[in-house]
């Protein structure tokens, strides 16, 4: 589950909720799901929480990136 | 009707009426050179628009002129885009313009015109062929003019709406003979990297600025880029081949970065939200269920489950105690049987008992001896028998019967007279 992408993350988590809301789900199989959803949430936040912004870059002509300031 | 004589006014409002019905002339280009060239006090520009033969009043009222890219000058060829009225007032049309642009740039529309209806025809623009813009990028490619507002309102829009987003700059001139093909190079470059999505673009400018956007090679190159293309030319009113072909058209470069990216608060929202619906759902769930073992559970067997047992234990009891009863009662009467049958004197005492049973029975024969009818006979008594019966009256017999007399010593037949 860690090696989901955020949007995959979230793409399954609504995917849970959706399917835990609308289905007759047996308590179990609920409670699995339930304990699934609690974890990419989990991932989710953590993704969100550790994202370090990122920092514009230019690519040269020589292919290398370069950092780029706006206000250049 | 045909001799009615009408006032000026009627005529003029009469053919204006006419010509605004006539769409020919809602919407016309007329190619000219300017001349007479005034600005009124109030700001409305007045010219007369000629060629070799024939000349054409022309007004462009002070509210269009911010579309003026320059200072009309006489004698300068112009394309003015207007329509044509009658102004009442004086009697005369003129051509109301709403844009004037230089001649050789009017053939630019034209151009315009074709490339958009040939790549139409070729499918370019279809919808099947657009690509959807992911939703949480992890890197977005932009390829503009490195220095200008475009550059700077996508990287700042990006930054306060999703600052995790990594900006890749393609730098590119953007308007010029060279621009098209530098953009075109540059697009091909971005697919070497890691993008999610591609912001291809420029802020605003005239019509000749923004042409590179409407250039063959680079409608071509942005319709056959892997990564999905958000075009983002100039300003709400332009619109460029780019935009057409493009998977996603914005109308500025801020409103590019905007679709580009999600908001954090957005995001942050919505997984909030979805952690809330989950929890209330597996909550009101477990309720649910925990209802149901309650209502269960205050059932009497469940409440106290000894009761089960209870009445299992009272039929074990019951039958223990018959059981019990039964075995003590059988002992009991084996044992009164066996004090009997030891009690009887026989046992006790077997000797006496034999006398006693003796006596008894020296009695009993004593008895019999008395009772013993021969003993009788002895005496003198004899017995009377017809047929063998023993008779006991006299009216037994009548005459003539056989009658058998027995003594002690023996019988003696005899016959009743």
């Amino acid at each position: 589950m860690e090696n989901l992408s955020f949007e995959e993350s979230l793409e399954k988590l609504e995917e849970i909720v959706n399917k835990l809301e609308n289905g007759d789900v047996p308590l179990d199989d609920a409670i699995d799901e339930f304990t699934k959803a609690m974890q990419l949430v989990k991932v989710c936040n953590t993704k969100l929480n550790n994202a370090e912004e990122a920092i514009a870059k230019i690519v040269q002509d020589n292919g290398e990136l370069v950092d780029f300031n706006v206000n250049e | 009707m045909e001799n009615e004589t009408y006032t000026v006014s009627q005529i003029n409002a009469y053919l204006n009426k006419m010509l605004k019905r006539d769409p020919n002339l809602r919407i016309v280009y007329v190619k000219g050179e300017i001349s007479n060239y005034s600005v009124s006090p109030t700001g409305h520009s007045y010219f007369t628009l000629k060629d070799e033969k024939s000349q054409l009043s022309a007004v462009m009222f002070k509210g269009r002129k911010h579309n003026l890219k320059f200072e009309p000058e006489n004698g300068m060829k112009v394309i003015v885009k207007g329509k044509i009225e009658v102004y009442e007032v004086g009697g005369k049309y003129q051509l109301q313009a709403s844009r004037i642009t230089e001649d050789g740039i009017g053939n630019l529309h034209i151009a315009f015109e074709q490339l958009k209806k040939k790549l139409d025809k070729e499918g370019l623009f279809d919808d099947a062929h657009k690509k959807e813009i992911p939703k949480y990028p992890k890197r977005i490619g932009v390829v503009t003019a490195r220095t200008g507002a475009a550059i700077r309102d996508i990287i700042t829009t990006i930054k306060r709406r999703y600052p995790y987003c990594e900006v890749l700059v393609f730098s590119t001139l953007v308007q010029g003979d060279m621009a098209a093909p530098q953009i075109v190079r540059q697009i091909k470059n971005a697919q070497q990297y890691d993008i999610d999505t591609l912001i291809v673009g420029r802020g605003g400018g005239s019509i000749e600025d923004l042409w590179p956007f409407n250039e063959e090679i680079v409608a071509r190159e942005i319709y056959s880029c892997k990564i999905p293309v958000i075009s983002a030319v100039g300003h709400e009113i332009d619109v460029t081949i780019s935009d057409y072909v493009a998977d996603k058209r914005a109308a500025t470069p801020t409103a590019a970065a905007e679709i580009a990216v999600p908001d954090i608060k957005d995001v942050k929202y919505k997984l909030n939200q979805l952690n809330l619906r989950i929890n209330k759902n597996i909550n009101d769930k477990l309720k649910e269920n925990r209802l149901k073992i309650d209502n269960i559970s205050k059932k009497q067997v469940l409440k106290s489950p000894e009761s089960i047992y209870e009445i299992k234990q009272m039929h074990l009891d019951n039958v223990i105690g018959k059981l019990n009863y039964a075995s003590k009662n059988i002992i009991s009467q084996n044992r009164n049987r066996l004090i009997k049958t030891e009690s009887k004197s026989i046992l006790k005492n077997p000797d006496e008992v034999i006398r006693a049973k003796r006596e008894i029975f020296l009695r009993n024969t004593d008895k019999l001896k008395i009772l013993n009818p021969l003993l009788t006979l002895k005496r003198g008594y004899s017995i009377a028998k017809v047929d063998d019966k023993v008779v006991s009256s006299a009216k037994d017999v009548k005459s003539g019967d056989q009658l058998d007399i027995e003594f002690d010593d023996g019988t003696v037949n005899t016959k009743v007279i």
